[in-house]
């Protein structure tokens, strides 16, 4: 293939190169260019820390571009709605038509920049938490512009290295000293970041989150709940339930159907909270094994916690002598490591 | 016990506006950090027809850590132990905050859809899968129609 380029090509792509420099790459095949990329930042003078949206545009230029329109797409789209790129996308289109028989890359940024000017805030949601970014909220954006409440993000390093330290300390002295050293990701693409987690933490937390309405099931969670109960019911009478039956791993603890009972009807409320709270807790340290044998029930996952159920509505009740797991007995369950 | 964080509840309804089909997730009606769990399992897999119910517990500092989440319903799976148990990555060192409870049950239906025998819980049902896959997917269809089947 004769590598002969249009002229207006050829001088697009020198004035590109020329003034976006480092921030464009054109890819050549036989030193022709196919294909455009740059990532779009909104105007902000050259504070970059103000810059909180960006997007990744590429253009695929057709063999007779500019007298053909070239092929547009917006990739890596950060802090930036659904409908904020719809409206970029249809403007483009419309750009693309009446630009041509002419270059029209340098329009095409100018065109996705404005748009992100405007729109230079974060919008949607902070992951972590499900809240929005409000007045008030305090916010951080990473390198791979990510958005999160400060305090959220805090969070999730904080925990992250508690979960690194604890591995680690499972793991055989050898092993130890060939681990990789923690590295903090981001929570959504899990590329590495590096935060001061001291000046995180200081963020107050989202203004959304702060007050909690209570929980309350509405008619439609007990219909349904009614019928779960009614499907495991089923299931445990033919055998078909972790635990029940012939299959079944050796015990750990046998109760009896009596024992709930009488521990159902003792339990007042306050008996209630607490076995909701050990529940948590003993859950929450994966290794806590024997002790939290109680918690984890096939069926009847928190027999201290539960009410003396309706003589017609006791389906989730055990028919006979329930064997009783620790909800995660093993430490550790190693996989795709 | 501290009040129940606002994710949590913002999941929960999302849940029941927004459900994700073939999974249904309920929290308990005196812990609503205790889901009980159906899922169904995916066509053309040897779990088709099946509900498993599953349960599935947000512990303390959820969603810094992971969901608890094991099977209830048996199951032949080379990642589902005998203790109903899930090889994950997700629910271990792969978890990150931005998952959620649809998404982690939707990566338990696919681990249906796609098992796989070379990171393996269940050692003797892996082996079989390996060596034997027919064999190992007619066992799968027999537990599924034996225990999971609403017949």
């Amino acid at each position: 293939m004769s590598a002969t380029v249009d002229e207006r090509v050829t001088d697009e792509v020198e004035a590109l190169e020329a003034i976006l420099m480092d921030d464009v790459v054109i890819k050549r095949v036989n030193d022709v260019p196919e294909i455009i990329e740059t990532v779009v930042h909104p105007s902000t003078g050259d504070d970059v820390d103000q810059q909180f949206v960006c997007i990744t545009l590429e253009v695929k230029l057709t063999p007779d571009y500019p007298d053909s329109s070239p092929e547009v797409n917006l990739r890596n789209p950060r802090g930036l709605d659904d409908q904020l790129l719809s409206t970029i996308n249809s403007q483009i289109k419309q750009k693309l038509l009446d630009c041509l028989g002419q270059p029209v890359v340098f329009e095409l940024i100018e065109l996705i920049r404005d748009n992100l000017t405007e729109s230079n805030l974060p919008s949607g949601q902070c992951v972590i938490c499900l809240y929005g970014f409000v007045d008030g909220d305090v916010f951080i954006k990473t390198q791979c512009y990510h958005h999160f409440h400060s305090h959220c993000l805090a969070n999730h390093l904080i925990a992250g290295k508690k979960y690194y330290q604890e591995e680690l300390e499972k793991l055989p002295n050898w092993q130890q000293m060939q681990a990789p050293p923690y590295q903090q990701t981001c929570p959504v693409c899990r590329c590495p970041v590096s935060c001061d987690v001291d000046v995180l933490k200081t963020a107050p937390p989202p203004v959304d989150s702060v007050t909690a309405p209570p929980f309350c099931l509405t008619a439609e969670l007990k219909a349904l709940q009614i019928k779960m109960a009614a499907l495991l019911a089923k299931q445990v009478a033919k055998g078909g339930v972790v635990g029940v039956g012939d299959t079944g791993p050796p015990p750990l603890t046998i109760t009896s159907p009596s024992d709930h009972d009488n521990e159902a009807t003792n339990g007042s409320s306050s008996v209630a909270q607490e076995g909701a709270k050990s529940d948590a807790i003993g859950a929450s340290t994966d290794g806590a094994s024997r002790d939290a044998a109680g918690e984890a029930a096939p069926g009847d996952p928190h027999p201290q916690q539960r009410r003396p159920p309706p003589p017609s509505a006791a389906p989730l009740a055990p028919a006979r002598p329930t064997t009783l797991y620790p909800f995660y007995p093993l430490p550790t369950l190693r996989c795709h490591s | 016990m501290a009040a129940l964080p606002r994710r949590i509840i913002k999941e929960t309804q999302r849940l029941m506006q927004e459900p994700v089909p073939g999974i249904s997730a309920v929290p308990s009606e005196t812990n609503a950090r205790y889901f009980h769990v159906i899922v169904t399992g995916p066509e053309d897999s040897p779990f088709e027809g099946g509900l498993f119910k599953l349960e599935l517990f947000l512990p303390e500092d959820y969603p810094m850590s992971a969901p608890k989440v094991r099977f209830i319903t048996k199951i032949y799976h080379p990642n589902i132990d005998r203790l109903g148990r899930i090889c994950l990555d997700i629910l271990k060192d792969k978890w990150s905050p931005a998952l959620q409870i649809r998404t982690v049950l939707l990566s338990i239906q696919a681990l249906l859809s796609a098992p796989n025998p070379d990171d393996p819980l269940a050692n003797d049902v892996a082996e079989l899968w390996k060596v034997n896959e027919g064999e190992a997917i007619r066992n799968a269809k027999e537990w599924t129609r034996r225990y999971a089947m609403d017949n």
